[in-house]
């Protein structure tokens, strides 16, 4: 078990510059998510962790221990690929121990058939066997051991490559997008299945993603990438109900959070669309904001009472549980999105306008460099108010 | 499905032609080779086995079997050999495979007959650059240590190099202990370029993920990687470029025919070139027909070993 920390890690390609500098300390025993867009450079900083791509400038550190000259199989991971790479011409059985024997057998115990002459071999193979019937037990597969790769569903391939990541016993588990290619109701289980094994191991998991609801439901901490640069770095419910930026405001969150255009005067005062909302600014100052509000945090008004925005209702979209409105909204591009109760939205009709407003207290507000404003006191508001 | 025979028109001219193309003329063979037929006789006779009979009895048919046997047993190895390990070498390359790979497929793409004729000429046993080359290295007295042994302590008379410097250098083409060697050098020359470029095909189907989950697992050396991975996932391609190549092999006939004419000694009356010899110039067709009987049993063979390996060991998906 180890920590893993980044200093000032960056990488390019010719003139193409992928990480801009990435600091980032890894807790022992922690589940960490990279997340982010395709292109951000997340599976680059995992695969610079792992050693297999080496950063132009900075420092990668296991354990307290600059590794940045030591090979991928010293440095004590292992890696979970997103095609899980699993060997296809062995059976899982000897997929799961190759790992081993490559660390634990010399060049002579591991000729075939004639490696059985060397000595010493009976007595290291039957630890690799031992080893692998623990991981192979932790993951139900022991009935799989026979079958090739190309004999199991994506799931059990995927417990495979889990059971060949694990008999090393590694000081953390490095996972690049290992659930994107199972089917919607498997990856939801795996998700639930991950977290209980890195609970019962205590492993460090360094977990990459770009799928925002993996990364809010399974980690310790989330690491926000988006163009080389680590947004924000914070435990989930601390990145969706505290962005620092409007890219990862909108990048994280399902559906995505309403950018209502708006524009702050000297006083203080805030106007989203024209409608002054019920916040303040801490320094007060003119010029163009946005205004975030989670989908959640809009609501359905039957009448205009005063303060509200209104829109066109263009769809319904009922969850069962809970019902998205999807209104075309004057000054705003796409949609916005509002999630209420199906009862709440009863009179709301498609084709209809319809007013709503944004919960007090809720407003997320950006600047125009798309950093976080930071809003008076609501005390201090309603005096300036 | 009902009564409509319009299937029959769809796939009639395709079965005409390859029974009128292809399978009809194998049975003609088949029937030829139990006859006494020449080309030009008003009859035969219909004798049996017979002319597989001086197949198996007659030296010089034994001596056909070994030159053709040997020349396949030597060119098929160690052309897949050098094709595996020059697309493994062009692969490993950043800059410059593209050269490489046009350099060794080169005498793919060449005319074998026109190859085989600058061929005759380097080896030509007194202009040809070859011999002149060897012959160069007997003067200069390291060289000729080295080459000899005699730096050992060994008696430069008893190593080949010594011993040919001191008579003369081989009739490379002439000489029955060295033509079939020579024919074979020929062939590999001009074969491994192709399967470089089958290795080479099938080295980017490997994906790059299973080379890296190799380096996490522990092969550090580009051996491990080798045996782990590359091998085991180039086993289609070995398949077919091993059947291919053996095929090939049988098949020699135009640098026979350019150089040696099956000679000396018939050390290189290989198949091909004995059936062109009985059927067409000495018209003889019973005996060359059963020469290609036993031919396309061979290649048959070849093939059946082929799809055995498809259908069994080498697939994954």
């Amino acid at each position: 078990m180890a920590g893993i920390s980044l200093r000032q890690v960056t990488k390019t390609y010719g003139t193409l510059r992928v990480l801009n500098g990435i600091d980032l300390d890894i807790a022992d025993g922690e589940y960490l998510t990279l997340v982010g867009p395709s292109g951000c450079g997340k599976s680059t900083t995992l695969r610079i962790i792992a050693g297999l791509e080496t950063q132009t400038t900075g420092d990668v550190e296991i354990d307290g221990r600059v590794v940045n000259e030591v090979r991928p199989s010293r440095r004590d991971l292992a890696m979970v690929f997103q095609s899980y790479a699993l060997y296809p011409h062995l059976t899982v059985r000897q997929n799961l121990v190759t790992p081993l024997q490559l660390r634990d057998m010399n060049f002579w115990q591991r000729i075939p058939l004639l490696g059985h002459l060397a000595p010493g071999r009976r007595a290291k193979m039957s630890k690799i066997e031992d080893d692998m019937r623990k991981a192979a037990e932790i993951l139900k597969i022991e009935p799989l051991l026979h079958r090739k790769p190309g004999q199991l569903s994506g799931g059990q391939r995927q417990r495979v490559a889990l059971g060949r990541a694990m008999v090393r016993n590694p000081a953390a588990f490095l996972m690049d997008e290992p659930l994107s290619n199972l089917d919607a109701a498997l990856r939801v289980h795996m998700r639930a299945e991950l977290s209980e094994l890195h609970r019962e191991l205590g492993a460090t998991f360094v977990y990459v993603t770009h799928d925002q609801a993996e990364a809010l439901t399974m980690s310790d901490r989330m690491a926000v990438m988006m163009d080389g640069d680590i947004l924000q770095l914070g435990p989930p419910d601390e990145v969706y109900e505290d962005p620092r930026d409007i890219r990862v405001a909108e990048f994280i969150g399902s559906p995505k959070m309403n950018i209502l255009p708006g524009q702050g005067d000297s006083a203080g005062r805030i106007t989203a669309l024209g409608v002054a909302v019920e916040e303040a600014l801490a320094e007060p100052s003119e010029g163009p904001l946005s205004v975030g509000f989670r989908p959640e945090h809009l609501h359905i008004q039957p009448k205009d009472a005063g303060a509200c925005f209104s829109g066109r209702l263009t769809y319904k979209e009922n969850l069962g549980s809970d019902v998205f409105l999807h209104l075309a909204v004057e000054g705003i591009e796409g949609k916005a999105v509002i999630r209420a109760k199906p009862h709440e939205a009863d009179f709301a009709d498609v084709g209809e306008d319809v007013w709503f407003t944004g919960e007090v207290g809720k407003a997320r507000v950006f600047g125009a460099d798309g950093k976080r404003v930071t809003l008076a006191e609501p005390q201090l508001m309603r005096m300036t108010s | 499905m009902g009564h409509s025979r319009v299937h029959l028109w769809f796939i009639g001219p395709a079965v005409i032609l390859m029974m009128g193309l292809l399978i009809f003329p194998v049975f003609v063979a088949a029937f030829l080779s139990f006859t006494d037929y020449n080309l030009g006789n008003p009859s035969f006779n219909w004798i049996g086995v017979e002319n597989y009979d001086r197949l198996v009895t007659r030296s010089t048919y034994k001596k056909m079997f070994t030159a053709s046997l040997t020349y396949v047993l030597l060119v098929v190895p160690i052309s897949v050999a050098l094709g595996l390990g020059a697309a493994l070498l062009i692969s490993s390359l950043r800059i410059g495979g593209e050269l490489y790979k046009a350099v060794f497929f080169l005498p793919v793409m060449a005319t074998l007959l026109a190859m085989a004729i600058v061929w005759e000429f380097a080896l030509h046993p007194i202009v040809g650059v070859v011999n002149d080359i060897l012959r160069s290295g007997c003067d200069v007295g390291l060289l000729h240590a080295l080459l000899s042994g005699s730096w050992l302590g060994g008696d430069p008379l008893q190593s080949w190099y010594g011993h040919a410097c001191a008579e003369d250098f081989p009739l490379w083409l002439g000489d029955k202990d060295y033509a079939l060697g020579t024919i074979a050098f020929i062939g590999i020359w001009q074969g491994f370029g192709f399967n470089m470029v089958l290795y080479l095909a099938g080295l980017t189907s490997v994906p790059r993920e299973l080379y890296q989950a190799a380096h996490m697992d522990g092969a550090d050396s580009a051996w491990e990687r080798f045996r782990l991975v590359t091998w085991p996932m180039l086993g289609p391609t070995n398949v077919f470029v091993v059947t291919i190549s053996s095929i090939r092999s049988f098949q020699v006939f135009d640098t026979v025919e350019a150089l040696t004419r099956g000679g000396p000694a018939k050390s290189t009356y290989v198949m091909v070139y004995a059936m062109f010899e009985k059927g067409v110039k000495q018209n003889l067709l019973g005996i060359g027909s059963a020469i290609t009987i036993v031919f396309l049993g061979f290649v048959l063979i070849l093939t059946l070993i082929q799809v055995y390996f498809v259908n069994r060991r080498v697939h994954y998906a």
